[in-house]
């Protein structure tokens, strides 16, 4: 299980890696949304503001109204936040649930792919 | 695995999601298309004149028995990956792998047939040379790819009310049909009189019109609440039902059987025999406006699960590429490229009822399928659904039995001529699978020791190893 450090230290790298990729952020331009995770595991919760496809905020709990809702355990977000895992492999096998729509679900998916995309 | 259901786990309602009408709309929407008037064609085939609202009503019958296995499944796997999930869950990743590249060739059938038959109804109203028809196939390819690609999609709610007005505005021109003074109900009530077999591949057929409605479920992550896809599990057929029957009916009632039969528009007819030239335009444009879901729900479907594939490692990694618009542009327009290829074959051999047979026989081999799954998963993962199915378990026996004889039904008919048999629908079912299985085993395991090789030698692990402190 990871605890809120860990995962603030995943949420300030990958922060850095989107926003500081121009295709990315270019990609992104239209898209602006809430997201909220639940770890399942610790029951931690945490939020994230994109806004015109930059990251502006990952504050701890669940801040405003969410576009998306992400969940998976603790360990999972951090490899995720670190680019050690590949989200869509973990969603098609039900290890990562989200409620929000496709398209959505596919641009936060393309957010890990064009950072990392050996992975 | 939590359930994603209802309200987030944050307790708040998303900003966006779908309701029922919308949800209504999405199923009816992604099952009418303009191939479902072919559709009644290939009933009246079978079920010749008023003898098709029966078969259509047995079959309405049954695909509520599969709304209700759609429902049970989506509530157990509430996402857009459903399908692969309860298929690897109660078959095995292999064969649920094979399945769903199965299934998904539908999606191209489907966009093919409804290019061909909108650039056929295009042509034939503007009295251009039949040869143009190919000409308006690949306007309407080109425009929806180019669409797809810039990001291009229906707002929700333009999908609803399109959806509404395709159904209104066939509902209403066949009502007219039925109560229009001059025409005949030919054979009414006479469901076997095609021959032995022709009233349940009449029914086959009529599994066909409600084709593709339980893609629904992959909208289950934006929905209010999980009641929202179940409701719209069961109103979207009652509608369908509703709108073909009452089609199958007028176009019996006033177009001769020879005259609808070897065409690709027996809509337009309909409209001419019932209003002149103000039908004829009338189902034109409700044709087109077909186009409207067909071209926006088709491909994004599709393509969003080539994407899905290609980024699981089970399609070339380049699949997954995307565009500026966060588009996999790869996928659209291979979608495309190979949809031209089908509707350039079924422009060439006038084989275009073929397209229905094939369609139909996949969508009953799927029911039976998510019927087997059903039984399956009832003794594998017995935890509670938000929906459970009544009688689930001899209901899915059933659904097994009931739509296996439906898949040979169809994978058997030559809707040509309803007193013969032909094996092409499943010779090219029996090609596809094989393609697909044959995929799945020698190229996909090959795709995934090239991805794990290539991760091994090109990266390492970004993630701090954790201190002391923090493993506590």
């Amino acid at each position: 299980m990871a605890d809120w450090d860990e995962l603030a230290g995943a949420l300030a790298d990958y922060t850095v890696s989107c926003n500081e990729n121009e295709r990315l952020r270019k990609m992104q331009r239209d898209w602006s949304r809430v997201l909220h995770f639940v770890c399942s595991d610790t029951g931690t919760t945490f939020s994230m503001t994109v806004e015109r496809g930059e990251i502006q905020s990952t504050p701890p709990g669940h801040v405003g109204t969410p576009d998306i809702v992400v969940t998976a355990d603790s360990e999972t977000f951090c490899d995720m936040f670190w680019g050690d895992l590949n989200p869509v492999q973990k969603y098609l096998r039900g290890e990562i649930t989200v409620k929000g729509s496709q398209e959505d679900v596919m641009r936060l998916d393309a957010i890990s792919f064009v950072i990392w995309p050996d992975m | 695995m939590s359930d994603t259901g209802g309200p987030s786990p944050s307790g708040m309602v998303l900003r966006r999601s779908i309701g029922t009408a919308t949800a209504t709309a999405t199923s009816a929407g992604l099952a009418f298309a303009a191939i479902d008037y072919l559709g009644v064609v290939s009933v009246l085939t079978y079920a010749s004149g008023a003898a098709a609202a029966p078969a259509i009503l047995i079959g309405g019958v049954l695909v509520l028995i599969v709304s209700g296995i759609f429902s049970e499944l989506n509530g157990l796997y509430p996402t857009a990956a459903g399908i692969r999930l309860y298929l690897g869950r109660a078959v095995g990743d292999r064969t649920a792998l094979v399945v769903t590249f199965t299934y998904m060739t539908t999606v191209v059938l489907v966009i093919a047939a409804d290019a061909f038959i909108i650039g056929s109804a295009v042509r034939y109203v503007l009295g251009e040379p039949p040869a143009l028809a190919y000409v308006w196939i690949a306007v309407l390819l080109g425009v929806a790819t180019g669409a797809n690609l810039l990001g291009v999609r229906l707002a929700g709610w333009m999908q609803t009310v399109v959806t509404y007005t395709v159904l209104l505005g066939t509902l209403v021109l066949s009502g007219i049909a039925v109560f229009h003074v001059g025409g005949a109900f030919r054979r009414p009530l006479d469901l076997f009189g095609m021959g032995g077999f022709s009233g349940i591949q009449a029914v086959a057929f009529a599994l066909f019109l409600f084709a593709a409605f339980e893609w629904v479920t992959t909208t289950a992550e934006e929905a209010r609440t999980p009641p929202v896809i179940t409701r719209a599990l069961f109103v979207a057929p009652v509608l369908i039902w509703l709108v073909a029957s009452v089609f199958s009916l007028g176009l019996t009632h006033l177009v001769p059987f020879a005259r609808f039969h070897g065409v690709a528009y027996p809509q337009l007819l309909l409209g001419k025999a019932a209003l002149g030239t103000v039908g004829e335009l009338w189902m034109l444009a409700i044709t087109v406006l077909t186009a409207l879901n067909t071209f926006n729900g088709g491909f994004l479907v599709a393509s969003r699960f080539v994407y899905a594939a290609a980024r699981e490692g089970n399609l070339p990694r380049q699949f997954a590429r995307l565009n500026l618009r966060a588009v996999p542009w790869l996928a659209v327009t291979t979608l495309a490229a190979v949809s031209a290829v089908v509707a350039a074959v079924v422009f060439a051999t006038g084989q275009w009822l073929v397209l229905v047979a094939v369609g139909a026989t996949i969508e009953a081999g799927i029911y039976a399928t998510a019927s087997w799954c059903l039984v399956v998963l009832r003794r594998r993962e017995p935890r509670p659904r938000p929906f459970r199915l009544a009688a689930g378990r001899p209901l899915g026996v059933v659904g097994v039995a009931l739509f296996g004889v439906l898949f040979v039904a169809t994978g058997f008919s030559d809707p040509e001529n309803a007193r013969h048999f032909s094996a092409l629908p499943i010779g090219i079912i029996t090609v596809l699978t094989a393609l697909s299985t044959l995929y799945v085993m020698l190229v996909v395991p090959r795709l995934r020791a090239a991805a794990a090789a290539r991760a091994a030698a090109t990266r390492t692990r970004r993630r701090p190893p954790r201190t002391p402190s923090a493993a506590q």
